[in-house]
């Protein structure tokens, strides 16, 4: 049956010692007793924390993963935008000067007395050559361009992932070692005072619990068992507060390293990533522009040279100059769009990169946060049960009963300690 | 947010009905009990669970390894499979270990005329801790001698909590219950992302615990109240003073649980 459970670890307390050899069987409610306990309101508000962090309320301002992933596409979107902008503009300024260098060299042509179709032969020449190797060459750039950013995209993102474990679980470990060390101290303050104290306790409560007792000496039980309460509590939470002030510097100080580590190492990585993506596109750039240029160069004296050839050599210079003139403004104007795209291209990729190191920072927040919330919300409940138990043992030692259990499924004739118990809870350290 | 949960009812929801009046309470000197995390730390436990623990890791290893490519169906097949493997493979590893130990545990229970043997975790103060002459029988050399008699008849009865889960009526208000809170979790997120303040933030809160209380009274409070009244009802009859979650019972006992599984069906 239930030890079945023996090969999990479970978390006990251990019961009081046994109040009456014989006697009759008692329980509580504990679920009820905890509501009673002075330190239940901070249980409830760690659970109210814990629902908010879980609910995606996490920290203010700060982007959740789907968020940032959202806002990615978004970014990136507008990239693709931006580019097809610069393109279709790029194109569109391509055949504008194309146009104006065709006019331009039949212009030349009609002047020099060479027929009209002859002269339109070579500029389209020049011109469809130049446009059908551009497009070949543009859409292939493109195509390999978008595969690889989407494979750095992956892997940038596996390299973020493993980062963000790393510096987490570092941090983790240095916070969860030093809460240990600083609980052990604690519990060994507790048991030691507890200890201490232990026979007086007892001594003064079983005095109290004397119906023979006169109001003075009744005064005077309670007064110095209060008295023992406070110091205890005094003690022990002298140290709690002590403890929880190390544990908060140094989480402040985990924290502002945490995120200090990760937008160092994200910035890292993405600034490797965004290196390699320039590198990429610039290679690509290269290739992409040098045909083209060339293509257009020597389009007057290359694709277009059995026409050219044609021509005395007078003209056949005069549309060599026209062509070099054409192609020198053209481009200078699309370099002007080209420099406004990588203007573009360099704020959207900060942008991205920005919200990678967030999307690793926020997350990782968020999640330890979680985690040390539901740490601290345990060690209080156990602390609390532990003291309802202690409460709980002596109200059956006064009664004689010889066992007393925690939320059975059903009572039906035990002795039920609920009430008196959350009474005795309810009045501590006040 | 666990609450309504159907199998933390066990422990918790299910205690908090049928306050019954506590009169005529019995003399007990009959119930012992056993810290289970004490006996887990014993050598021979504590190499079952490395056992098992490296067990586990190769069939994740291989989970791993197979799953893929494979498509979602053949995964959750291939998940299923290693499951039972696993279960198979505690049970090997543990099932020995284990009946020793209930040997041991029922001939202590026995030496001392206990009729019921639970958990140390829901002992807040008294009865017999039997612990260290259940481990001083674990680790000698011989075997235990099972106990001649049987166990005394106990006061205290016990109720299986899965199986009064798997009742249709509680079943169907358990997934009804299940996805509301699926649904009020999605839609308090949803709210907790674009609220701007922290007064906005505890509104929500206090609305999504509200609508949860709210939903939690009208959907399974009911069916609570029933399986509550039949157990109090069979307890009764039978003469037991409190009734507590299989879980917790570790030997002896009355087993009510069919009896009340039949009774709200």
């Amino acid at each position: 049956m239930a030890l079945w459970a023996l090969a999990a670890c479970a978390k006990t307390v251990a019961p009081g010692t046994a109040p009456s050899a014989a006697g009759p069987i008692g329980y509580l409610r504990m679920d009820d007793v905890i509501k009673h306990h002075p330190l239940y309101p901070q249980l409830a508000q760690y659970d109210q924390n814990i629902d908010a962090l879980t609910l995606g309320g996490t920290v203010p301002h700060a982007l959740a993963g789907a968020d940032v992933k959202k806002q990615q596409a978004l970014i990136a979107k507008e990239l693709q935008d931006a580019a097809n902008r610069t393109k279709a503009l790029l194109d569109q300024k391509q055949k504008q000067y194309q146009d104006r260098e065709a006019q331009a060299i039949q212009q030349a042509l009609k002047a020099s007395g060479v027929s009209a179709p002859g002269a339109g032969t070579v500029a389209s020449q020049v011109t469809q050559t130049a446009g059908v190797q551009s497009a070949d060459a543009s859409r292939a750039a493109q195509r390999d361009f978008a595969a690889y950013q989407h494979s750095l995209a992956a892997q940038n993102e596996n390299e973020l992932n493993a980062m963000q474990r790393t510096i987490a679980d570092k941090a983790n470990r240095t916070y969860r070692a030093k809460q240990d060390e600083l609980q052990a101290k604690e519990a060994a303050l507790t048991l030691d005072l507890a200890n201490k104290d232990a026979a007086e306790r007892l001594a003064l409560k079983t005095k109290l619990s004397s119906l023979a007792l006169d109001d003075a000496a009744r005064q005077d039980a309670r007064t110095r068992l209060d008295a023992l309460d406070r110091s205890e509590a005094d003690q022990v939470g002298a140290m709690k507060n002590r403890d929880s002030q190390t544990l908060a510097t140094l989480q402040t100080k985990l924290r502002a390293q945490v995120q200090a580590d990760m937008k160092a190492q994200a910035a890292a990585i993405n600034a490797r990533a965004l290196a390699k993506l320039q590198s990429r596109e610039s290679d690509l750039r290269r290739e992409f522009a040098a045909p083209a240029m060339s293509s257009a160069s020597t389009g007057g004296g290359g694709a277009a040279s059995a026409g050219v050839q044609n021509l005395p050599p007078a003209l056949r210079d005069r549309i060599a100059h026209l062509h070099a003139d054409y192609q020198k403004q053209f481009t200078a104007d699309a370099q002007a769009t080209i420099d406004d795209f990588q203007k573009t291209r360099l704020d959207l990729s900060r942008r991205y990169a920005a919200l990678g190191g967030a999307d690793a920072a926020a997350g990782s927040d968020a999640h330890d946060q979680i985690a040390n919330l539901q740490h601290k919300r345990d060690e209080l409940y156990d602390q609390m049960v532990e003291q309802i138990k202690r409460e709980a043992t002596t109200l059956a030692h006064q009664r004689g009963l010889a066992v007393v259990v925690s939320n059975p499924v059903a009572e039906i004739r035990g002795v039920d300690l609920t009430a008196d118990v959350a009474k005795d809870v309810e009045t501590l350290h006040e | 947010m666990n609450k309504y949960r159907f199998p933390i009812i066990a422990a918790g929801a299910l205690a908090v009905l049928i306050s019954a009046p506590a009169a005529l309470a019995a003399d007990v000197t009959d119930i012992g009990y056993v810290d289970q995390e004490a006996l887990s730390s014993l050598p021979s436990f504590a190499s079952a669970n490395r056992q098992l623990s490296d067990f586990g890791q190769g069939l994740q290893r291989q989970f791993t390894a197979r799953a893929k490519g494979a498509s979602q169906d053949q995964q959750q097949k291939l998940q299923q499979q290693f499951q039972s493997e696993m279960q198979q493979k505690q049970q090997q590893i543990f099932g020995p270990l284990f009946a020793k130990a209930q040997v041991a545990i029922a001939s202590v229970a026995s030496s001392k005329n206990l009729s019921v043997v639970i958990d140390k975790r829901i002992v807040v103060a008294g009865g017999v801790d039997i612990t260290s002459n259940v481990r001083d029988l674990l680790t000698s050399p011989s075997d235990p001698v099972p106990p001649v008699a049987t166990p005394p008849p106990s006061t205290v009865g016990y109720v299986d909590q899965g199986a009064i889960d798997n009742v249709p009526k509680i079943k169907a208000a358990e997934q009804e219950f299940a996805t509301f809170r699926n649904n009020e979790d999605k839609t308090a997120s949803d709210k907790m992302k674009s609220a701007k303040t922290e007064s906005d933030r505890d509104a929500i809160l206090k609305d999504y615990r509200k609508t949860l209380d709210d939903e939690g009274t009208k959907v399974v409070k009911p069916v609570l109240d029933q399986t509550r009244g039949a157990i109090a009802d069979i307890a009764k009859k039978k003469g037991l003073s409190l009734v507590l979650d299989r879980s917790m019972i570790i030997f002896g006992g009355v087993d009510i649980t069919s009896d009340v599984t039949g009774s709200i069906k």
